[in-house]
Order: structure tokens, then sequence, then C-alpha cells
């Protein structure tokens, strides 16, 4: 075998549906060149078309995923089983979508104010959401790396976006280096895991994993699988490979911590579904132990830490660390129970409404030319501002599962499917630690109903603008629609689920 | 025309080098050697998947290497512009250092 030559496939070129699968990638493609041309063009004092023009462009393709959702039925792959076109993508495609609009609108005011409103953020974001997307939607090794490759550059550099500010560029550095690092653990596993299968395509692994299970499971596949894990464990901000998380955070301008905190993690979350649950289902009596410890650790240290915080986006920060540990016990459910998945994305959902409105009142706290995040800063607002205090204590609410809101659910289901699994352990370890985390929840909410001392300083809030009513008014709609007309999503995510590409394993019920 | 026997000493080099990069990254304090040993670490991940790829007679491994030398470009253009950017803030370089923000 090895005397010939490496056998080299005839040289195949996309269909017209391969391209018009990727329609929404397509458009911010051309949206992202776009931006960058017309910021060559474009007064300094007009930048705020840009976002007009990045808005349009996201919700193009919103509305062509939206239709792919109708066109994909069943599910396909694209380009020769590299690309998924399942409703699953669409779904999570939805999800990105509307995070990077919400986003778009809320940052032309939030960057003036800062004196950083430069015309490459939009180009940066909408770049990164392409990766998101390309990696919710990736059925191929190199492309999964190249997904996230693109989302994390665009990441660090918007990280670093207030070039004067040392914080700002501390965070750059250390989500850069960081995120490195766990692209070396994720390109070793998947070369250590295409090398012992053979093949980079999703499909293709699980069949040869599902080959090899009759006989002994391949010790360097199983390190290859770990490795990959660990990887997105950065991503996501796992315990205990959440160290850039906090720092981070806080360091990057708020608008552009609103956008990671959420985008990335169900960005990282969808690829991850898609990779452990869907590709490697049969080797997951090992990589299940892993992952629920992970999980537990996650929603451990992320749930105590966030307790002794003083800042609001740490706090925040490290209230994501525990989120990840809960939507990861989704990810740790047996493969064959459909639940899991849905669990997930519902609480993906569920988090990126709740997380986007909760930042979003941070960004209205940002005073001019630095980030205000301390938590006196809140003291007192629901007498200055009292539908933005409203706001908040509902966002923190569902940030801590209480009912009727859309955090609820998402917990909700996902501890569901883990009792429904016999990893009622996990559950349980999950509501014991929510329970800890309502007291750091709600000392906030409880801090913006007590009136300010007599000799404190009046905190300079600004007039809430429109553009920040608007992604307000929208988180709170989101956030209440999701926790009261539960079924309106769940049938979605439950579509999105069952036609979840590569079809490897038989999942029921 | 490679011999299988040489097989396991490639792999075994890629181990060498991905368990280099990464003591490197946890033990060293300057962002840029930080940096070279992520490069390394990379560059591990190729020499496994160019060594897998000849092993499996398959020409993905060996494209995939291209996409990751690609990417690492790109990285090391971002990631040196955010070390001169510090640099030029006044800082000294170590990442020990850095630490504007404390628990």
């Amino acid at each position: 075998m090895l005397a010939q030559a490496a056998t080299i496939p005839a040289l195949v070129t996309p269909t017209g549906r391969d391209l018009l699968g990727l329609l929404p990638e397509l458009i911010l493609g051309a949206a992202f060149v776009l931006l960058m041309a017309l910021d060559a063009f474009l007064p300094s004092t007009r930048r705020s078309w840009l976002a007009v023009v990045a808005f349009i462009s996201l919700a193009a393709a919103f509305g062509a995923s939206m239709w792919g959702w109708f066109d994909s039925g069943s599910g396909r792959t694209l380009y020769f089983g590299a690309f998924a076109y399942d409703r699953y993508s669409m779904f999570v495609n939805a999800i990105l979508l509307v995070s990077s609009a919400l986003v778009v609108i809320i940052s032309p005011q939030y960057l003036n104010r800062r004196g950083i409103h430069h015309g490459e953020y939009y180009a940066l974001i909408l770049a990164s959401t392409t990766g998101m997307m390309i990696l919710a939607g990736a059925m191929n090794l190199m492309v999964i790396f190249l997904g996230i490759e693109l989302l994390s550059i665009s990441l660090y550099v918007l990280s670093g976006f207030s070039r004067g500010d040392e914080r700002s560029q501390e965070a750059a550095l250390k989500y850069l280096l960081l995120g490195g690092f766990a692209s070396g653990f994720l390109l070793y596993g998947m070369a250590l895991v295409y090398g012992e299968t053979g093949h980079t395509q999703l499909a293709q692994i699980g069949l040869a994993l599902r080959a090899a299970q009759t006989s002994s499971v391949d010790p360097l596949v199983l390190v290859g699988v770990i490795l990959v894990f660990i990887g997105f464990a950065f991503k996501v901000s796992a315990v205990p490979f959440h160290t850039w998380t906090p720092d981070v955070y806080q360091g990057a301008p708020t608008s552009v911590t609103t956008f990671m905190s959420v985008t990335t993690k169900v960005a990282a979350f969808a690829a991850l579904v898609r990779v452990f649950t869907y590709t490697f289902p049969y080797v997951y009596t090992h990589w299940q132990v892993i992952v629920s410890l992970v999980a537990i650790l996650s929603m451990l240290v992320g749930n105590i830490a966030a307790l002794t915080q003083t800042s609001l986006k740490r706090m925040l920060a490290y209230s994501g660390i525990a989120q990840a540990g809960y939507i990861l016990i989704g990810v740790a459910v047996d493969p064959r129970v459909a639940l899991g998945t849905i669990g997930v994305l519902y609480y993906l959902a569920a988090y990126a409404v709740t997380n986007i409105g909760a930042f979003a009142v941070i960004t209205v706290m940002a005073g001019r030319g630095e980030d205000l995040d301390s938590y006196s800063g809140l003291r007192g607002l629901a007498f200055r501002r009292p539908y933005v205090a409203a706001a908040m204590g509902l966002f923190l609410l569902s940030l801590g599962g209480f009912p009727p809101t859309a955090g609820f659910f998402g917990k909700f289901f996902v501890f569901a499917a883990a009792i429904k699994t016999g990893l009622t352990p996990l559950a349980i370890w999950g509501i014991v630690t929510s329970a800890v985390s309502v007291f750091y929840y709600l000392r906030v909410a409880l801090l913006m109903y007590q009136r300010p001392a007599e000799d404190e300083r009046e905190y300079a809030w600004s007039r809430t603008s429109l553009s920040a009513g608007i992604v307000l008014a929208a988180t709170t709609a989101g956030t209440l629609v999701l926790g009261i007309f539960v079924f309106l999503l769940y049938n979605a995510a439950s579509a999105a689920q069952s036609g979840l590409l590569p079809a490897i394993a038989s999942s029921s019920g | 025309m490679i011999s299988t026997g040489l097989f396991p000493y490639m792999l075994g080099l890629s181990a060498f080098l991905f368990t280099v990069g990464a003591t490197g990254v946890l033990i060293r304090r300057n962002p840029l050697v930080v940096f070279m040993c992520i490069e390394l670490m990379l560059n591990a991940g190729n020499v496994a998947l160019i060594a897998y790829g000849r092993f499996l007679n398959s020409v993905e491994g060996q494209i995939f290497a291209f996409m990751v030398i690609i990417v690492a470009a790109a990285e090391v253009v971002v990631g040196l512009a955010l070390i001169t950017q510090i640099f030029r803030l006044g800082r000294e370089l170590d990442v020990d250092d850095i630490s504007e923000m404390s628990e």
C-alpha cells in the first residue's frame, strides 16, 4: 500500500446547491469586504452608517438561515460531506445572528462614548460571526479548525480594540496566548483522531469508530478525543480551562464582552455537540466521565468564585463559567437520548438573550472614556432608572434559574435529561450549585433597590438611549417569552435535533 | 519513499515537540517565547498530520497541515501586533507583570 502514490481525488467543483446552502456565511463574508471598503471612504462622523450596513447584512443572513431552515428539510451535506445543511446549524445560526445584531445595535453609542469608534469594529464582528456559523455547520475536522480560528482571531483583535487602554491590551494578549494554547491541543487531538481513524470527515470518523468498537478502542483515538475536548473546553471557558475568562471579560470593551460571552459559547457548544454526541457516540463511555467531571468542577468553581466579586463584568464571567458547567450536563448525557441536545439548544438560546441583556445594562453604565462596572454603581438604580433596574433584575433572576424566565427552562431540560439517563448526581449537583448562585445574583438585584447613602457620590448614569432601549426591550421580551411560551422554542429545538448530521447512532426519545 | 519503520519515530518526534511547546507555554514568562511555544505546539500537530497522511496514503493530512500553516501565520500577525502595542504602552514584557486586573 505504501509503495503507491497517495490517491488524489478527482478534481471536483462545488455546485450551485453547495453555494446556495452556504448563503448566510457568504452574505456575511461579502458584507465584511464591503464594510472594509466603505470604512476607507466614509468620513469619521458617519461611522454609524457602518453599523446600519452591518445590521442589514446580519438581517439578510438571518433571512437566508430561515429560508435554509425550511429548505434543508431532513438535512443533507454540502461540499462532499464537509459542511452540514441541516436544521441544527440553522437553529444555531439564528441564535448567533440575533445576538450579533443586538450587539451591533448597542455598539455605536458605547464606542462613541469610549472614543474607540473605528470602522473595523463592525467588519470584525461580522468576520467572527461568520467563523461561528462555519463552526456550527462544520462536518470536517479542517472546517472545524478553520471556523474556530476565524472566530478566535477576530475576537483577539476585538478584545484589544481599545488601543490606548492597558487593560484592553492585557485582555487581548491573555486571550491570544491561552486561545493559541487551546488551538494547539485541539489541533493535536484532531491529528490523532484523523491518524487513527483515517478520515477527517465527521461522518466517516463516526463509522470508523463504530467499526472499531467490535474489537478494542485504540488508546491513541481516546487521547485525541480528550485533547479535542480540552480545546473546546477552553473556548466554552469550562473549569479547569477557564483562567483567561474573568480577565478577558473585564478588560475587553463591554460591547465586545457582550458579544463574545454569548456567541463564542453558542458556537463552541454547537460544534461540541456535533462532534461528541453525534460523531463519537461509540466511545461515549470513555469521554462521559471527563465531560461530567469538567461540568461538576465548572459549576463549583464558577459559582463559588462569583460570590466574592465586586466587579459586574467579573461576576458575569464567573457566572458564565458556571453556566458552561450546566450546559455541559446536556453534553454528558447518553447520546441516544435526544433531550440532552434539545436541552443544550434551549439553554444556549436562553443564555444568549439573558446574558446580552445583562451586559447591555453594563454597556449603558460605561462612562466617558472608560468602563465602569463596580457593584456600587448600581446602588439606587431602581429610583433613577426604574425600567433599566427592572430589566436587570429579570436578567439576574433568569441567570439564577427562577421561573417564569428563560433560564429556568434551560436548566430544567438539561437536568431532566440527566435524570432520565441515570446521571441524577449531576442534576442534584446542578441544583445545589444553582442555589448557591442565587446569593450573588440577588445581591446585585437588591443593591439596585437600596437607597444610596446620603454622602455617596451620585453615579453618573448617562441617559438611556433609544438603541440601548431597543436592546433591553428585546432581551426582556425574549427572556419572558422563552420562560412562558416554552413550546415555541422547544419544538424548534426538537426539530433541529431530529435532523442533526452526522446520523451515525440511532437516537431516540 | 519513507519506510513504515520510520513512522513511529515521526509520531514520537511530534509528541516530543508538543510536550516541549506545552511545557514552554506553562513555564516561560516572556510573551514572545510563550508565543513561539504555541507555534511549536501547532507545528507538532503538523508533523503528526503529515506523518499520518504519509502512513495512511491519504492527502487529507497534508492539506490540513497547509491550512494550519496559514492559520498560524494569521495568528502570528495579530500576536506580534498586540505585543508591540503593549510594549509601546511602556510595559515590561513579562506575562507575570501583565496583571492590571486582580481576583
